[in-house]
């Protein structure tokens, strides 16, 4: 797990308190500005503890490591309130296994346990919004609180993060019954003792290696009961992603590692119904973000061809009703472009058979995750719709419908669930189930 | 003339009840045989059927995708489909016995021919369904691949993978029955060598276009990255 230069790093640095991680991969523009920013946080909010700031590299060939040995807060110009006592150590190491978010997260853990950190945070390499404070909103609840994971809360324009918004959260809300806003957000804190269980675990060698490891995070913390809290960190502005990245590849690793995780928690989301806020930390403020332009034809299209060309794939996975619904909106949609909605329960039914499908048909399981991708685009092209004239708080209000609507559904989802191979279930209309508030 | 008629009679009465004794008790004991195994056939069916609710089957068909091999979305009736199978296995065994009953060279030679042909006709059914699952799979990969990329004619492109991929099925099974090996062989070569040609003479003549779309492709995908950069 650990390289050889890693463990030179470890045997030279001993101990540190805290470990602060940065996944990265081609992030020269932007990760000077994080390494700085997570310097002078744990200088400022923790000076009398010590830390490691730890890059690990997936092979950057833009000069990312040199740009993290390069960064520094040795600037006459910047003013701390507190002197630090320990230095803050800064390294930069490749890691070894399958390209990833997931295998950079393997090796910084692996890292702070063999360093002995007491608390570890984790940040994105390309933030551009990232400000020292987000150090002490993200370790302070497991230093000082008893925390043992904590998500982060943004600002974000209404359009940024759909698949968290369509998919992720509901489902993860209505699964597990907390209210984590930003299951997939990717700056996290963390305790030793959920690092220790996240070690444990083998399944790293899965989606989890990639972008599956965001949500395998926040899963395995809240359904394995460790004590969740969120951290509000302002506005989330981040460069653009590896253009390279595959959007169907990203909505397979996430969504899958939802599903996957599914099965192995199924005792423990079956006993719940509703859901409850989660602990928040930080002053919450609203923010100016940067607007997102939108392509709507594009994803109007990616439905309707989805559709024309998938519809047997979807057979695999969807209820006879559900496809009936299915094409009624397609018709819809193609004939008034901009007067259609995908509706809250066709989606909600349209994820929860999917999830069922995954569990049922293992060798169609890749096939199945990646014919999502037009649904997908053909419920952000919806909602973009809907929300258009909408402030921020209202989206947001539309978002929390959405979230009881897959509430709402568990029973349908439980009772899916448990039917035999391949036995369609009838169409069960949601039951209005109680919702703690 | 009336012994000569006689003694034709006699002959041919003698010629008849040598054929009757040599080919009537194996006749005999082949009918018996035969609807013994018909019954024991019918019996194992309605046992198996009975006795098999046959869920882990079912569970199996489904799950290695075998169910969806002829693009159903609904699984197999695997029950009656083993059943069925048995039941033929069965009855084929008997008529084998049957006809070994009747001890001729035809009759051993028609035996053996079946006996040494089964096992390598059962190998090449298996590579033939090997092959058919695996054109579906692929197939579908490629659809699925097309759509989401925004190719054109993604079903097309999947029936060209699935057609591929079974033709190298068949030409393996015939290669394995030793059946038109060679003929098989030619047409694999030559269809490889015309998609080869075809794909270069097609990209030698699209290369303009494409570029020109790619441009724009590339310019629409400029507009378009900001969202998609945060899904």
């Amino acid at each position: 797990m650990l390289t050889e230069e890693a463990r030179r790093a470890i045997s030279e640095i001993r101990k540190a308190d805290i470990v602060v991680g940065i996944p990265s991969y081609n992030n020269a523009r932007t990760i000077g500005h994080v390494v700085r920013a997570a310097q002078a946080g744990l200088a400022k909010y923790f000076p009398q503890l010590s830390g490691v700031i730890i890059n690990s590299d997936g092979g950057s060939k833009d000069g990312t490591r040199e740009e993290v040995l390069k960064a520094s807060i040795e600037d006459p110009r910047l003013l701390l309130l507190a002197t630090p006592l320990l230095p803050v150590h800064r390294l930069s190491l490749p890691y070894h296994g399958i390209p990833g978010k997931g295998s950079a997260f393997r090796m910084i853990f692996a890292m702070a346990r063999e360093l002995g950190a007491r608390a570890c945070a984790v940040v994105d390499a390309d933030l551009r919004s990232i400000t020292p404070e987000w150090m002490d909103l993200l370790l302070r609840p497991v230093l000082h609180a008893g925390y043992d994971f904590v998500a982060p809360y943004y600002h974000r324009h209404k359009y940024d993060g759909t698949i968290t918004n369509s998919i992720v959260y509901p489902l993860t809300r209505a699964l597990y019954g907390l209210r984590v806003r930003q299951p997939i957000g990717g700056d996290f804190g963390i305790s030793a003792r959920l690092l220790a269980r996240y070690l444990q675990r083998d399944d790293w060698e899965t989606d989890v290696a990639r972008y599956g490891i965001d949500i395998w995070m926040t899963t395995i913390a809240i359904a394995e009961g460790y004590q969740v809290c969120q951290s509000f960190l302002g506005a989330k502005l981040h460069d653009a992603k590896d253009p390279a990245a595959d959007l169907s590849a990203m909505l397979q690793q996430v969504v899958g590692s939802v599903f996957t995780l599914m099965r192995e928690y199924e005792r423990v989301w079956r006993a719940v119904r509703g859901s409850r806020p989660v602990d928040l930390f930080g002053f919450r403020f609203d923010v100016g973000l940067d607007p997102i332009p939108v392509n709507l034809e594009r994803m109007r299209r990616a439905l309707l061809t989805g559709y024309r060309e998938l519809r047997e794939i979807w057979a695999m996975a969807l209820d006879a009703e559900t496809l009936r619904d299915l094409a009624t909106l397609c018709r819809r949609a193609e004939a008034e472009p901009r007067d259609w909605r995908f509706p809250d329960d066709l989606w909600v039914r349209t994820v929860l058979e999917f999830a069922c499908a995954h569990r049922r048909l293992p060798v169609e399981r890749g096939h199945l995750l990646r014919s999502l991708t037009p649904l997908y685009l053909g419920r952000v092209a919806s909602f973009v719709l809907e929300t258009e004239h909408m402030i921020s708080a209202e989206v947001e209000e539309r978002i929390e419908q959405l979230c009881l609507a897959f509430e709402a559904a568990k029973p349908y989802l439980v009772a899916r669930w448990d039917s035999a191979v391949g036995t369609p279930v009838p169409h069960a209309q949601p039951a209005p189930v109680e919702v703690r508030k | 003339m009336i012994g000569t008629l006689r003694e034709i009679l006699e002959q041919s009465w003698q010629r008849l009840a040598g054929t009757a004794t040599t080919y009537v008790p194996p006749l005999v004991a082949a009918t018996v045989i035969v609807l013994a195994a018909w019954l024991i056939a019918a019996a194992v069916r309605g046992l198996f059927l009975r006795l098999t609710r046959m869920a882990r089957l079912d569970r199996f068909v489904v799950e290695s995708g075998l169910s969806s091999l002829l693009g159903r979305t609904r699984p197999l009736e695997t029950a009656p489909l083993v059943a069925g199978v048995i039941y033929w296995l069965i009855l084929l065994i008997g008529l084998l016995t049957g006809l070994s009953a009747f001890n001729t060279a035809l009759t051993n030679k028609m035996v053996e021919a079946v006996v040494f042909l089964l096992p390598k006709l059962f190998a090449a059914g298996l590579i033939l369904l090997a092959g058919v699952w695996l054109g579906q799979y692929l197939g579908r990969s490629a659809l699925i691949w097309a759509v989401n990329e925004g190719l054109p004619h993604p079903r097309r492109l999947a029936a060209g993978v699935r057609v591929l991929v079974v033709f190298v099925s068949v030409v393996v099974a015939a290669d394995h029955l030793n059946f038109a090996r060679t003929v098989f062989l030619a047409a694999f070569v030559l269809l490889v060598g015309g998609l080869v040609l075809a794909g270069s003479i097609a990209l030698g003549l699209s290369a303009h276009g494409a570029l020109r779309h790619l441009r724009e492709t590339a310019r629409t995908r400029e507009e378009e990255k900001s969202l998609w950069d945060h899904l």
